[in-house]
């Protein structure tokens, strides 16, 4: 039985995930990959990843968007942390809209290509286990 | 009312901030046809169509819903289903805004219905223009434009939407996207007044309406209703696809041997067969004719007396669902010139 934590990566773009994909198991991950927002969506609701990380252009431009309430709306995937990933802000500079929480019902955005440490430390940060409280 | 534009490439981003606000249902294409349905992406919207199967009433007043339920010791159990769903429809044309306020009117009224009121409170209506087919004549019943009913209302400008801001909520999600929306100029309105304009020599029927109500009095035992109910099928299929009707049913479903169940509200249609049949066993509308009468008189007489206005908006709907092809616009010709032959 792998105990590994379980990672989706939703992203069409191929080598990127291929080589997030790598680093992310090197670092004891197990990873699951998506190319697009429908086939993340319906990966999620199967195999119930520990942590997403999601693109945001795709096959158009915002699906990462509303990939990301769609995971939002599977009660499952709730809590499920999610990253969104994507170089949208600097590609597309007039969505001068920041993506808060209120909005988007994601845990972490950051711009591509990331800091792989700083990725790493985020994803431990949040898969790490919860302090019980008194 | 606070007027801005929204450059139209920015639109699908909009429509992602604004799922903040609810589940963004939009018209999809399935099968050559249009339907409201949530996105899972915003290419499936197509703000483009003409009319959907169903109109955007199957949101507030669903075509089977439950309205509580009961359970031998639990007593009466209220059922919120999907009342407190938020949900944002996305795409609505005027005459179905339109069609709304009608059943506002209805709902909100006298006897207001918590369960249609809860979910027009949590259904949140971006309109958006359309262009009229052969088959609207929502120009005539005055439903082409509309003041109020929706949140925020998206007008062609070419490069831009007009944005008529309608509710707090609605500025709420201009605020939300602000960077998004420009100021309106001159210009801008120019461009407005002159689609305006243009879309009105687009309309390619024209009834007048304002004496309708008196015709229709006289007009009680043409044989015209006779001939249509010849015709007519009972299917319900007008009654279905038209934004304003609201007729219902309501029957408690017991489960065997438990004494538990629920109380279910479905969609109902007087052209039905057993719609106007009463305990006893008395039908006070037997006959097809009478039934098509009926629902004709309703929506260009009776509602009038009731509320002021007719219940038909001249969305073409059930021009197109009508398997036998009886036309509405047809009739009320018909109508008009036995009258013209009578006068003379």
């Amino acid at each position: 039985m792998d105990l590994r934590k379980k990672i989706l990566i939703v992203d069409d773009d191929a080598d990127f995930t291929e080589s997030l994909s790598a680093f992310l198991e090197a670092k004891g991950f197990h990873t699951l990959k998506a190319r697009d927002g429908g086939e993340g969506l319906k990966i999620a609701r199967l195999q119930r990843p520990d942590l997403i990380i999601m693109d945001v252009v795709m096959n158009e431009r915002t699906e990462g968007f509303f990939t990301v309430q769609q995971l939002r709306r599977v009660p499952e995937l709730q809590a499920t942390p999610i990253f969104v990933l994507s170089s949208i802000y600097s590609t597309h500079p007039e969505f001068q809209i920041s993506p808060d929480s209120g909005w988007l019902a994601h845990d972490e955005f950051l711009s591509k290509p990331p800091d792989m440490n700083d990725l790493l430390g985020r994803i431990r940060r949040h898969l790490a286990p919860k302090e019980a409280t008194a | 009312m606070k007027i801005l534009k929204l450059p139209k490439d920015k639109l699908d981003y909009f429509a992602s901030v604004v799922q903040s606000f609810g589940e963004v249902h939009a018209p999809v294409e399935q099968d050559g046809k249009f339907a409201f349905k949530r996105l899972a992406r915003w290419s499936e919207a197509r703000l483009d169509y003409d009319r959907t199967i169903l109109p955007p009433k199957k949101y507030f007043l669903p075509p089977r819903e439950t309205l509580f339920q009961f359970k031998p010791g639990a007593g009466y159990i209220p059922f919120a289903g999907d009342m407190e769903k938020k949900i944002v429809l996305f795409g609505v044309h005027a005459c179905d805004v339109y069609a709304l306020n009608i059943l506002d009117m209805v709902f909100g009224g006298k006897y207001p219905d918590p369960y249609y009121l809860e979910r027009r409170k949590n259904i949140a209506i971006i309109g958006v223009e359309c262009v009229p087919d052969a088959q609207c004549f929502c120009r005539s019943m005055r439903a082409d434009f509309v003041d109020h009913g929706f949140d925020l209302f998206f007008h062609d400008i070419g490069g831009y939407y007009l944005t008529m801001v309608g509710t707090a909520l609605g500025d709420d999600m201009v605020l939300a996207t602000r960077p998004l929306f420009e100021d309106v100029g001159a210009g801008d309105i120019d461009e407005y007044k002159r689609r305006s304009g243009e879309k009105r020599k687009k309309f390619q029927i024209e009834v007048e309406i304002r004496d309708l109500p008196e015709i229709f009095e006289m007009e009680y035992a043409s044989a015209i209703w006779n001939e249509l109910g010849e015709k007519c099928l009972s299917c319900g299929s007008c009654s279905a696809v038209c934004p304003t009707c609201y007729c219902f049913d309501v029957a408690d479903d017991v489960q065997l041997g438990t004494r538990a169940g629920g109380r279910t509200r479905t969609w109902d249609s007087c052209l039905f067969a057993t719609h106007a049949l009463v305990a006893g066993g008395e039908n006070f509308r037997k006959s097809r004719s009478s039934r098509v009468k009926f629902r004709f008189y309703h929506k260009q007489r009776g509602f009038v007396a009731e509320y002021g206005r007719p219940s038909c908006v001249g969305c073409g709907r059930c021009i197109s669902a009508c398997p036998v092809k009886i036309d509405v616009i047809k009739v009320l010709d018909t109508l008009r010139e036995m009258q013209h032959v009578v006068s003379h």
